[in-house]
Order: C-alpha cells, then structure tokens, then sequence
C-alpha cells in the first residue's frame, strides 16, 4: 500500500477528479459544485468554464441512463467511471462504463459520424436530430454526441474492450481546449 | 387559469409563465435527470393556455445552461407557442444570452430556425 505514490501519480497527471462508482443525482449535482469550485479557484475563463460544465452534464448523464451493471447477479451496481484532467493545452474528461456489446455497433457509428463532420455539418445535424427526433427521457445519445462535440471543438476519441459475450466496457474521452 | 411560478434549483430552471400578462419567463440552469417529470406539467400549462391566450405572449429566456435532454422540451415549448401564433396571434421570443457566451446564441439561433418564432437575440445588460 503506498498511498504516497498513487498521490503523486494522481499530480503528475494533473488529476482535478476521478471517480469510480455509481453515478446518482446527487453525485451529478456534487461532481458540478466541486469542478466549479476547482475551476474558480484555478481562475478558468468564463468561456472554457461553461463548455467543461456542459459536457461533464452531458457524460454524466450518459452514464446515469446508459451505464450497464457489470454483472447479471448485481443488476443493482451501474459502476462507472469518470475523471478530469488537465495538460498545457486542455481539459480532459473521460469516462468509462458497461453497455451491451449489442449495442456497440450503433454507438460506434454514431460517434464516427459526429466526427466527420466540421463545425457547420455538426451545427446542421444538430438542427435535424433536435428537429426530428423523438423525445425521450434520456435525452436521446445522438443529440448528446453532437453537443459535445460541437461544444468541444476536438474530435471524440473511444474505445470499446469486449469483456465477454454480453458486455464491452466504452471509453470515452473529450477535450477542452484552454484558449477557448 | 392559474400561473406557473417555480423556483430555480441548481438542477432546474426559474419559470414564471402569468396567463394573465402573457409574459412567460425561463431562466437559469436546466440540467434534470428527469426532464419529463419536469417539463410535463410546463407543456400542459401551455396547452390549456393556448385557449385563452392574450393577444400578445412574450417568452423570456435567459438560461446559464441546459443539457440536450431540456433541450428537447425547450423546443417543445416553442412548438406549443408556435400554435399560438399559427392561430393569428403575436408571440414573441427574448432571447438572452452573457456577452462571452457564443455558444448560448448560436443556440438561440437554431431555436429560431428550428422553431420558426420571432426571435430577438440578446446580450444580457448587467
């Protein structure tokens, strides 16, 4: 056990915030009370501030209505995971979470879709899904995928891992660019 | 009919919609898990208002932030106010926005094309 070591680690990386675990409500609202603090104790731009707020809301609550439980037997544990960092040129948030491998195919292909595209298809699109698309209580991924992008001005990097035949674990990172 | 007065919270909006004035307003941050459970009671408000409409409605909408899900239901609204128009009346939208946010007018943009509604786009006077 050397706490030390995962501390310093934790400060090479610039880590603001890592979180494991499920994502509730009352995390959502906590995780944005603690960024606002950090952001305005690191005297970030308003601008920069409101886009890493948008998008952390956004991929919160991707992973507070699509995080699958990691096992059949615990249908009642949604583990997920979600961390914020930083370099000389960004912000980063990641996160990570179970869904069906079913499911992996379309996600994937939305997610290469919103990044073909440059600001003025995104902002088209945008227009379109929010125009058409059904109301559904989780928001609908296709519109929280563009936002983010949109908002991000950056590509949206993911992986899949398949963890076995049911489910894959999807990553997903995006970046904020400090001289917004 | 009764006005709606709700108080903002850190996940859901101020809303003041006065059936009497026709002045509605929407304001601050929209960001609830449950955007149904929030914004049903909203869209059935507007319904029953829309048979008693004044001549002229003005929406105000002066929001920090909203995730993807409000925005659905935002345009909902729109939508709502849009059949009010269509029925000879004036609607019109405010639309504000803070002088360094880009992004909340480009957003007021596309509620106007989407919504096809009289927009005015505003920078908000401290």
């Amino acid at each position: 056990m050397n706490v030390y070591t995962r501390f310093k680690a934790m400060m090479d990386n610039h880590i603001i915030l890592s979180f494991k675990g499920e994502i509730t409500s009352d995390i959502v609202t906590m995780v944005l009370q603690i960024m606002e603090s950090k952001l305005d104790a690191a005297q970030e731009k308003g601008t920069v501030k409101k886009k890493i707020f948008n998008i952390l809301v956004e991929c919160m609550q991707n992973l507070y209505h699509h995080a699958e439980p990691e096992n059949e037997q615990e249908r009642s544990i949604r583990s997920a995971m979600l961390e914020l960092f930083f370099d000389n040129e960004f912000y980063y948030i990641t996160t990570g979470n179970f869904i069906k491998s079913a499911e992996v195919p379309r996600l994937k292909d939305r997610i290469e879709r919103v990044n073909a595209m440059e600001k003025d298809d995104l902002r088209k699109y945008y227009r379109e899904i929010l125009d058409n698309n059904i109301i559904s209580n989780k928001g609908g991924a296709d519109l929280g995928m563009i936002d983010m992008a949109r908002k991000s001005g950056q590509k949206l990097e993911f992986e899949f891992n398949e963890v076995n035949e049911i489910l894959s674990f999807f990553s997903l990172k995006v970046k904020i660019a400090k001289n917004n | 009919m009764t006005n709606i007065e709700i108080e903002g919270t850190k996940q859901t909006p101020a809303i003041s919609f006065n059936a009497s004035t026709g002045v509605l307003k929407l304001s601050g941050r929209s960001i609830p898990e449950n955007t149904f459970e929030f914004f049903n009671p909203v869209l059935l408000w507007l319904d029953e208002y829309n048979l008693v409409a004044k001549d002229e409605t003005i929406i105000n909408v002066k929001l920090e932030y909203f995730n993807t899900s409000s925005s659905k239901y935002i345009l909902e609204i729109f939508k709502r106010l849009k059949g009010i128009l269509n029925d000879g009346k004036k609607v019109s939208v405010k639309w504000y926005y803070d002088e360094d946010d880009e992004e909340m007018m480009e957003t007021g943009e596309d509620y106007q094309d989407v919504s096809g509604l009289p927009f005015e786009i505003l920078v908000i006077e401290d």
